[in-house]
Formats: C-alpha cells, structure tokens, sequence
C-alpha cells in the first residue's frame, strides 16, 4: 500500500522569538515493514543552521536553529512510504515468555544484543511490581510470548478508556495504570513497561495511522493525527509490533517513522526558544493513499 | 630531668592508649608496635607541642573552617553542615604513594578506554567483557551521546578514586567517580586550613605541594581551547558543591557561569557578558549529565543549555566530562576491572577491587543473597558520595537495603540496580581527640586525577575521611593527606593565579548574570546603609539626643520619612502617630527587627546575603567576611532591648558597611562589574537622597532647625556644614550642599557625575560614536542639578506654602533616575530564559477504531 504523508507543525507566537531550536524526527525510517520512497523536510522561515545525523537508534534526526527573530515557524515533512503486508505469524507458535526474558540477561548473538537494551526502565518507562503484577495476570506460567503479548494488548484495549484530555506527555505509566484512561501514547508506554518489568524487550514507535473515510464521504484533511504504538522481540522472528489503542497488529494500515526506549526518544518535533511569548501549535496530519509518482 | 627523656615522656602522652584492634592495618604504628619510620617527624613536634597547643591548633582549624564558611551538604538530612577538619594529617611515604598513584593511573586510562567504547563501537558488550544489562540498565549511560568524538580521545578529565587499605597494608579501590567528582574543594581548603593551624609542622616536613596538579591540566585545557574562553559550568548557589565550582573557577581563572549565561548558536557555545557574545570552547562541567541539554535531554527547569549536545557532537566545544561520563561510576563495575584490562589495555589491573557481587549475574546474585547479612549493599547506579558519609557508613549497607525479605523482593524485579560488597577492615589512622591524645580510627580516602598533557596525572594528596564516633567527636571529619618525598619539593604557593599571563583589564568576559548580581548587590547595599542611617537617626531623635544640639523633631516628620521611603504603610503611620512617640518607637522598632516584614532591614540583608554569596567568587575573602557578620547582625534581635541597645547594633552596621565599601573601592578593579556595583550604590543613594529632600525641604511649613538638622544628618552632612558655616542651618546652604555640591560626596550633583563617568566607559549598543540614551539623560539631568538656582529654589513657594521649583526638580530628578535603571537593565542584563516547547498534540478525541 503506498502512502502520500503530510505532516505539518505550525507554531505562533505571540511576540518575538530570537532564537529557536529545533530537534525533528519527522523522516519515517525503513525497515521490514515499509519502503520509503522519498521524504522532504521544509522550514519556515529558513534556519541559519541545517544538520541531520543517524541517531544512536538509528532514527534520522535532523537539528536546526533558526536565528532570525519570527513570530510563526511552519516545519512540514512530506513523504511517500510504501507499506509491506506483514507476514502471518502463528502466536502461539513463540517461545516461552519466561526463556526470553531470561535470554535478555546474556544476550548471545548481536540482534539479541540491540534487543536487551529495550528491557529496562527508560525516562518514561518504569519498571514496577505494580505494573509487573499487572502483567503476570496474563503472562502465566510458560506462555507463548506473542499469544500472552496480544492477550496483554486486548486487556489494555478492554480495560482503558481511550479518553484525550487526561493525560499529558508526562504524566507516568503507574497514573495511567491507577485511573485506567488514556490516549494512544499512554497506552504504548503501559504496555511497554509491563513487558519491561517482566524482563521482556520492547520499544515505542511513533508513526501515523490511515483512518478509512466513511463510505460515500471524501476524507478530511487533517482528521488524522501522530501515533504510537509498540514492538515486541522475539527471538527468530524479530520485532512484532502491537498497537493496545486498537486491539491488534499493526498492518498496512501503520506508518512507521521511528522508534527508541520511549516517546522521548521519538518526539517528532521539540523545540527549545527564547522569547515568543505565548505559544499556541497547531498540528495536521494527512495519511492519503497514494495515485503513485514522485514525491 | 634531660632533653631526650623529656621529648620520651612527651611521646609517650600522646600515644598513650592508642592501641591497635589485632588484624588491623594502622598507619602510623607498625607491627612491632613502633611507629612507622615516616612518622618520626611529625610525631616529635606534635609531642613538643603539648596538649594545649594541640587543642590549641584544633580550635585554629575549625575557626578558619567557619570563616571560610565551609560546609557539606548531610546525606541523611540534606541540611547544610558545617566541614570538619582533624589537623593532624595522613602521612604516606614516597614508595607507597607510587604504587597507589600508577596503579590509579592505569584505572583512568581504563575508564577512559571504556567509555569511549560505550559511546562508540561497544566491542564491550559485543565480546561479552561487559554484560549489557550492565550499561542498558544503567541510567548514567545515555544514548543520545553515541558518537561523540572527544577532543584528544579523553572524555574523562577528571576522576576520583576511593580507597581503603587492607589489612595486609595494599590499597583497594572501593568507588570510582567519573561523572563531575567532587570534592577536591574540600581537599584544597583542608590543606589550605592545616598548613595555617599547624605552619611549623607543615614547612619542616617535605611533602608534596597541590598546586602543580592545578597548574597541569590547566595548561591542557588552555592548549585545547586556546581560542576562547574556558568557564565552570555550575548549577549555582544552590548546589551543594557551589563553593567548590567558585573555588576551581578563582583557581584557573575561568568564570563561573549558571546555564543561563550560555547559548548555543550556530552550533557553537557562547558567553552572553556585557558586550555581546563571548565565544566559549571549554566548559568545566559540574552540572549533572543528564541535565545538561533541555532540548536533547531532560528538562529542568532554570539548568542545561539548549543545543550543547548539538554543540558538542559538532565538536565546536570541549565538555570536561563528557556528557554520559557517569556510565563508568558504578560499582557493578569493579568486578570487571581485571578483564577489561586485559581487553582495552592488554595490561593486568595493578591496584584490586574490593570484592563485589553484581546481582545482574544470576550466580552473583544468589550469592548475594545468601551472604547478605555479611556484606554490604549498594544501589549500583546511585550510590550516596563518601563526602557525605563518614568511613563507617560508606562501609555499610544503603539503608534501604537492610530488611532481607524487601531485599528479596527488589532483586526479584530489579536485580540489576544493586551490588553486595565486601565489608572491608579499612586501615586507622591516628587521629586526635578532644584531650589531645592520638586515637586509631578507621579511614577511607578520595584521590583525585586529571588528564594533562603527559597522560593522567594524580594530585598529591587527597581526602581522608573518618567517623568521629570513634573517637568522641563529630559524625564527619575530614584530614590532609601529605605525600612525602624523597627529594627536596619545590615550594609552590597554592593561591599564586594560574593565568595571571593573561592581561584582561576590561572585564570583557563578565558574564551579565553577574553583572546583574553586582548591580543589585551595589543596590541591596546602598538600600542598607541608607535604611540605618534614617532609623539610627530617627531613633537618636526618639531618644531625644541629636547631632545638632537638642532640637526635638515633630513625630509626624519622623514617620513621613518612613513612610516616603517605603519602609511603612500610611495607615500604620497614622494609628502610630495618633498613639505617641512610644508606639512610633515600636513601629520602628517592628520595621527593623521582623524577619517577615519585606521592608525591615533584616530582609534587605537577607538581599545583600544572597547577591554578595552569587558572585563571592569576585569578592576578596576579607569582604566576605564582613559580609557575613553584617548580614547575621539582625539575628542578634534578642539582645536588643532598649533604644540604646538598638543605636549600639545600628553603630555597629554602620561600621561594617564602610568596611565593605571601603574592601571594595580599595581592592575591587575597575572593570565593568565594579562600575555596575557603584552604579547600583548610586542609583539607590540618589534616590534616597531625592526622597529625603522632598520629604523634609519641600513644605516650608516645616521648616524648623530640627528639620535641616536631620536633613543634614541624614546626608550625613553635618560636619561638612558646620565647617563650611559655622552658623546655624540655612535653607538655601543646606539644598546646595545636599544637592548640588559635587565635592560632597552625599550630594545628588556627586551621584549624578560618578555615574556619568561610569556610563562613558560602559559598553553602548550600536550609537557609533553617538551619545547613548542614558547617558543623555544623565547629562541633562546633572546639567540641571549643577545649574540650579538655590536661593531661587528656597524662595519659589506656592499659596499652599510647598516649593515648586524644588519639588519638580526633584521630580525630575528621580524619574530620570528610574528611566536610566531600567535602561541598563535592558542594555545590560536582559538574559532572557527559555523555555521547551513540542509539537506533539495528544488527540482530544478518540479515533475511529478500524
């Protein structure tokens, strides 16, 4: 399925801003999933300083500072991405949950390595008796490890109320276990740390979601919005992803952009300035399939 | 009786009942009981000196300690403490401080090599030398630092070892510290305090001097980033180490600067100071890593600059550490030391490890468990500092570690996060008690390192730390180590300047949050002085003795003054006066001695307190300490009963504030932060001296002698006018000698010239050759001062009795005054602060489930 993506952030001011940093993980990485075809990045007004680099989990970050006074910066990523119909997996064909995490201890190959580093507590991840307890609800006693993440993935979908407004970036994993309400990121972090405090790895994606139109209605610019969801290891199979917002696994309908231990390692747009004022951000989302053609 | 048995029988007193616990390692007394050859010297002149010198040279330390304002910040309470120092010192004999010194040195060429490997290609963790949980779990590495290309392949400039010695009398690393060690403050103002207490001692021994070190790795740094500036990163008064980031900064010569000094543009660092941005390539990092960028990394309010991280990946700027340098302080890591040595150095590790159990290994951790009521138990990423903890609780277990069945239940989830170690018999150390006499007491010692052009280099000396318990004092003291040589030590001052080469007469990289500070201290200052004159003068006047014979003043005048000022509401002012001059006197009284009252002069030195302890780096330690006993003066309110008692405290402010402004005007140099301290001092001034006048000379139907009596007392003018006149007080003399004489130094005119002077030698912004806006205002109003017709001010007067002319010259005036404080606050110290911003938008609401 071929995706065209706009995604632009829009910032106002209501004085003057001197200086502004930026730090974008906006270009959606490839990987087993999905082909990027083309990506752009463009920024207004013109940054005085341009650089982008690999980051260390291999998202491309791109730093920019913009030196001239503004009272509006607009940063639009454009892209088309290409995703891949994901292979059938068996759940119940996975080890045992309790040999993986035990594996996590002495990583012997270097894709179990890169794996182990997602196993523990991150900024905002905690790993907890509360939410290991939660967690141990489902994963019984040698349990197929995809069978019981996807059981984790439906109880969090059936137990939570997906309610915005609750909730905000730092609120902490235990809270959103505590009031059981949340939005897509809340839920991807709570997943993550019950894993991580089974001694199991798992990271945060951050991506887009296509939402299909209603029938016989165009769809609506902007209606869509940045989400997250998450990856579980699995040894021979790799990472398997789960998106608790909606009970399933993601598939052609998942646009990847990138992924880290949690949201802060994945924050699309982060900005630091001085002066501005009050700010007010506007973000539109669009996720079109693509007539095909270049970017 | 003869000399020799003399010295005997002394010896003997001051080694009487010291005795070694059997299996124990003692510094001073080998196993045949004698005391160790290295010793001789020092021991016979303590004995010489008898016990009430000996008490004597105890009381000596802890004085200069408390002059010196040197504390700690306790660990159980995190209250301020104060610093306690044993005079009598740690010998260590030239062979054994060797072997220490290159076995230290080798372990930070380890580290080092270690954490360039984490933060790059991680063969580590590939091969299996390290287990990853070991670094994935530990907090201290951060990710977002992979890559970093450090300047010259070191990312630790500075280390800190702790050590104890086994019984067998070989050294053990029990810590290593990487991430900003602290504690070579303490370690300079213990030698600095010991050699004073115990100067004989000091010289007639041949021990290593600290100031070589310093010298070392500053010359590093200045061959590094000799392009720009070098500074101290610090957090602030706040932290708990603030003395020390001031120490190190007056010791390199570098500024010290809080975050919001900094900023990143063009990918580069900059120092915001009074004439624009200062280029900086060297930053002495002693804020905490992970705090240290708020775009990248966490965000903490008021701390980190925006873009370091960027700064540094581009290489633009050298951090000493590195950020992400606390990776390598974990105790979990000391049981890997002989192998990583093997891996990184292809050497064997010459200094061991206290043993240690890292519970991330399932062997390890069962262990642990089984033996935990034998060994103690750490946190393995955040273990309290040896500053903070005396020698026997570094030794013990963390107290939260304590309960076996919570033990269990966190290794059950976490068993990566803790550590057992061994519980070790560190070696005594002779220490001396209250009576003067030499105890054994068990000790642990922080030794610090720094990278230098020739390698790591160790500085010669260090930090003992013992517990007081053992021997009937405090809980934390602290002693000098002296390393002694065998050949003859060149005898380096410790205070002698590092880059006293280096001309700067300007100030030019005065940071504007000093400059700030300054400006305000010179303020809080003035705002002091001025606020005891009035209520010195006012209760003298209550008392009913006067300068200028007895002439009472009306109550009503007395409190308009207070009113006019600022220091008293209308209100209270009227129920006041409607009550008589005993509850005026209380009113004063109130105003003066109440801790909460934002107007009373407690709180204005509460001001001064904390502007001058900003900048204490720039004062000279004599200023320091008059401030300091200025700003506890209100503490002493109990002792002031009567009037007089309060006129004997107001004398004795008086007098400590001339003793500043006199430290400063003698001692200070004339660079830009003096010219903004006295700027501050004559704002304030001007504008008392513009309220007085208008208070007292305004209304001719208050003209009494007792009115200009107090006017020119308050201007501390009275002898100059006596002098001058030798007559009773005439109005049109008064004004012209209170506002317009520029020879008297209290005068309006005087304040108005200095502070022209000062704003012609003021950086200005882009007037090219142009007068400034402040400066024109300061012409214009100082023009109209000098000009100003007295007779025809003292004589103008309205139907209602008030002097026109006078009052709107005086209106003028102080607008002028207030136009111009804003105007050098804006060009001066407008360091704007930051803040994050995202462009995430959490939905509000919830999407259509596909």
């Amino acid at each position: 399925m071929l995706y065209d993506v706009r995604h632009e952030t829009r910032f106002k001011y209501t004085g003057a801003v001197s200086i502004s940093h930026q730090l974008l993980k906006l270009r959606p990485r490839r990987s087993n999933r999905q082909n990027v075809v083309g990506a752009e990045l463009s920024v207004s007004p013109e940054p005085a300083v341009r650089n982008s680099w690999v980051d260390y989990f291999g998202n491309e970050v791109e730093f920019l500072t913009v030196q001239e006074p503004h009272r509006e910066l607009v940063i639009t990523s454009t892209s088309k991405v290409e995703v891949l119909p994901g292979m059938n997996i068996m759940l119940d064909f996975s080890p045992a949950w309790e040999v993986v995490a035990q594996s996590m201890q002495t990583p012997t190959n270097a894709e179990a390595l890169g794996a182990s580093q997602y196993c523990f507590e991150s900024p905002y991840v905690d790993v907890h008796e509360e939410l290991r307890d939660f967690a141990l609800a489902t994963f019984t006693p040698e349990r197929p490890l995809l069978e019981a993440t996807m059981a984790l993935t439906s109880r969090i979908y059936e137990e939570f109320t997906y309610q915005g407004g609750v909730t905000d970036v730092s609120t902490p994993v235990r809270k959103v276990l505590e009031i059981k309400k949340g939005v897509c990121q809340d839920f991807a972090h709570l997943q993550i740390a019950c894993l991580r405090s089974i001694g199991l790895p798992a990271r945060y994606i951050s991506g887009y979601l296509m939402t299909h139109p209603p029938e016989g209605q165009p769809k609506l610019t902007g209606a869509d919005e940045s989400h997250a969801w998450l990856s579980l290891w699995c040894p021979e199979l790799g990472w398997v992803d789960f998106d608790p917002t909606n009970n399933l696994r993601p598939n052609l309908q998942h646009i990847t952009v990138g992924w880290g231990r949690d949201y802060g390692d994945v924050s699309p747009v982060s900005g630091f300035i001085f002066g501005g004022g009050k700010h007010e951000v506007s973000v539109a989302v669009d996720v079109l399939q693509s007539a095909g053609g270049g970017v | 009786m003869t000399e020799p048995q003399h010295a005997e029988d002394a010896l003997s007193e001051l080694l009487a009942g010291y005795t070694v616990q059997p299996g124990t390692y003692d510094e001073l007394m080998g196993p045949d009981g004698q005391p160790r050859a290295h010793w001789h010297n020092l021991l016979t002149d303590f004995a010489a000196m008898g016990t009430a010198q000996r008490c004597s040279a105890g009381a000596t330390a802890e004085s200069l300690l408390r002059e010196h304002d040197v504390a700690y910040i306790a660990a159980e309470s995190g209250n301020r403490r104060p610093w306690h120092l044993d005079v009598f010192p740690l010998l260590i004999a030239p062979d054994d401080w060797a072997k220490l010194a290159g076995g230290l040195v080798q372990r930070a060429r380890l580290l080092n090599a270690m954490v360039a490997d984490l933060y790059g290609p991680q063969q580590l963790l590939k091969n299996g030398t390290l287990p990853a949980p070991l670094v994935f779990a530990n907090p201290n590495f951060i990710p977002h630092c992979h890559g970093y290309q450090a300047t010259d392949g070191v990312f630790l400039q500075f280390l800190a070892f702790d050590v104890a010695r086994a019984p067998d009398g070989s050294w053990w690393v029990l810590s290593q510290r990487t991430e900003s060690p602290a504690g070579i403050g303490y370690t300079l103002e213990n030698r600095i305090v010991t050699s004073r207490s115990i100067p004989d001692q000091f010289n007639a021994n041949n021990l290593h001097r600290l100031a070589g070190f310093f010298r070392s790795f500053a010359e590093y740094f200045a061959r590094l980033g000799d392009r720009h500036l070098s500074t101290v990163l610090t957090s602030g008064p706040d932290d708990p180490d603030y003395f020390e980031h001031a120490l190190i900064g007056r010791y390199l010569g570098y500024p010290v600067v809080e975050s919001a000094d900094l900023t990143v543009r063009d990918s580069r660092v900059f120092l915001k100071t009074l004439e624009g941005l200062e280029r900086v390539d060297v930053i002495v990092r002693r804020i905490a890593s992970d705090a240290s960028d708020p775009l990248e990394l966490r965000s903490v309010p008021g701390i980190g600059i925006a873009g370091l991280l960027q700064a540094a990946r581009s290489g633009n700027v050298l951090l000493a550490n590195a950020i992400g340098s606390g990776v390598a302080a974990s105790e979990a890591l000391l049981a890997f030391m002989p192998s990583l040595a093997r891996h990184l150095l292809g050497e064997e590790l010459a200094l061991p490890s206290i043993a240690s159990w890292w519970c991330g290994q399932t062997r390890e951790r069962n262990f642990v468990l089984e033996h935990a009521d034998q060994l103690s138990l750490h946190h393995a990423f955040a273990r309290s500092s040896m500053l903070t903890a005396g020698a026997h609780e570094f030794a013990q277990s963390d107290p939260d570690l304590s309960d076996p069945d919570a033990l269990k239940a966190r290794l059950a989830l976490r068993p990566y996060d803790y550590v057992g170690m061994e519980r070790i018999k560190p070696s005594t150390v002779p220490c001396l008690n209250e009576q003067g006499q030499l105890r054994p007491v068990p000790m642990v010692m922080r030794v610090y390192l720094a990278a230098t052009e020739d390698g790591y280099q160790v500085l010669p000396g260090g930090l003992v730390k013992v517990s007081g318990k053992d021997f009937g004092g405090s809980t934390h003291v602290s002693k000098d180590v002296w390393v002694l040589s065998d050949r003859e030590i060149e005898r380096e001052t410790l205070i002698k300047p590092l880059r006293a080469a280096t001309l700067k007469r300007s100030d030019r990289d005065l940071p504007s949050k000093t400059a700030d500070d300054l400006f305000w201290l010179g303020r809080y200052f003035e705002r002091g002085d001025g606020g005891v004159r009035l209520y010195r003068n006012l209760f003298l006047r209550l008392a009913g003795e006067t300068s200028l014979g007895n002439v009472p003043v009306a109550l009503n005048v007395l409190t308009a003054l207070l009113v006019s000022q600022g220091r008293l509401s209308a209100t209270r002012a009227r129920r006041a006066l409607a009550s008589g001059s005993r509850a005026v006197e209380h009113e004063i009284w109130n105003i003066l001695f109440d801790p909460d009252s934002p107007d009373s002069l407690a709180h204005v030195l509460r001001n001064v307190a904390r502007t001058a302890d900003h900048v204490r780096e720039r004062l000279s330690p004599d200023a320091w300490r008059i401030i300091e006993r200025l700003t506890s003066v209100p503490n002493l309110r109990w002792r002031v009963h009567t009037v007089s008692d309060a006129v004997n405290v107001l004398n004795d402010l008086v007098e400590s504030q001339s003793a500043v402004n006199g430290l400063i005007h003698e001692n200070m140099t004339r660079g830009y932060g003096w010219r903004l301290l006295d700027m501050g001092r004559r704002i304030e001034r001007a504008r008392f001296t513009i309220r007085v006048l208008r208070e007292l000379m305004v209304r001719a139907d208050r003209d009494h002698p007792g009115v200009l009596g107090l006017q020119l007392d308050l201007a501390d003018s009275v002898i100059t006018y006596r002098s001058r006149y030798r007559a009773e007080p005439q109005i049109p003399a008064v004004l012209d000698l209170v506002l317009a004489d520029e020879s008297n130094p209290r005068s309006l005119a005087f304040q108005l010239a200095t502070m022209r002077a000062h704003m012609d030698v003021m950086p200005q912004e882009d007037v090219h050759g142009q007068l400034s806006k402040a400066q024109k205002i300061l012409i214009s109003i100082h023009t109209e001062i000098i000009l100003a017709d007295v007779d025809k001010l003292a004589n103008t007067t309205s139907k209602i009795g008030n002097r026109t002319h006078l009052n709107r010259l005086l209106n003028r005036s102080e607008s002028s005054i207030e136009t111009l404080t804003q105007l050098i606050t804006r060009t001066y110290f407008s360091h704007s602060v930051g803040h994050r911003v995202t462009g995430s938008v959490i939905p509000e609401e919830p999407h259509n489930a596909l």
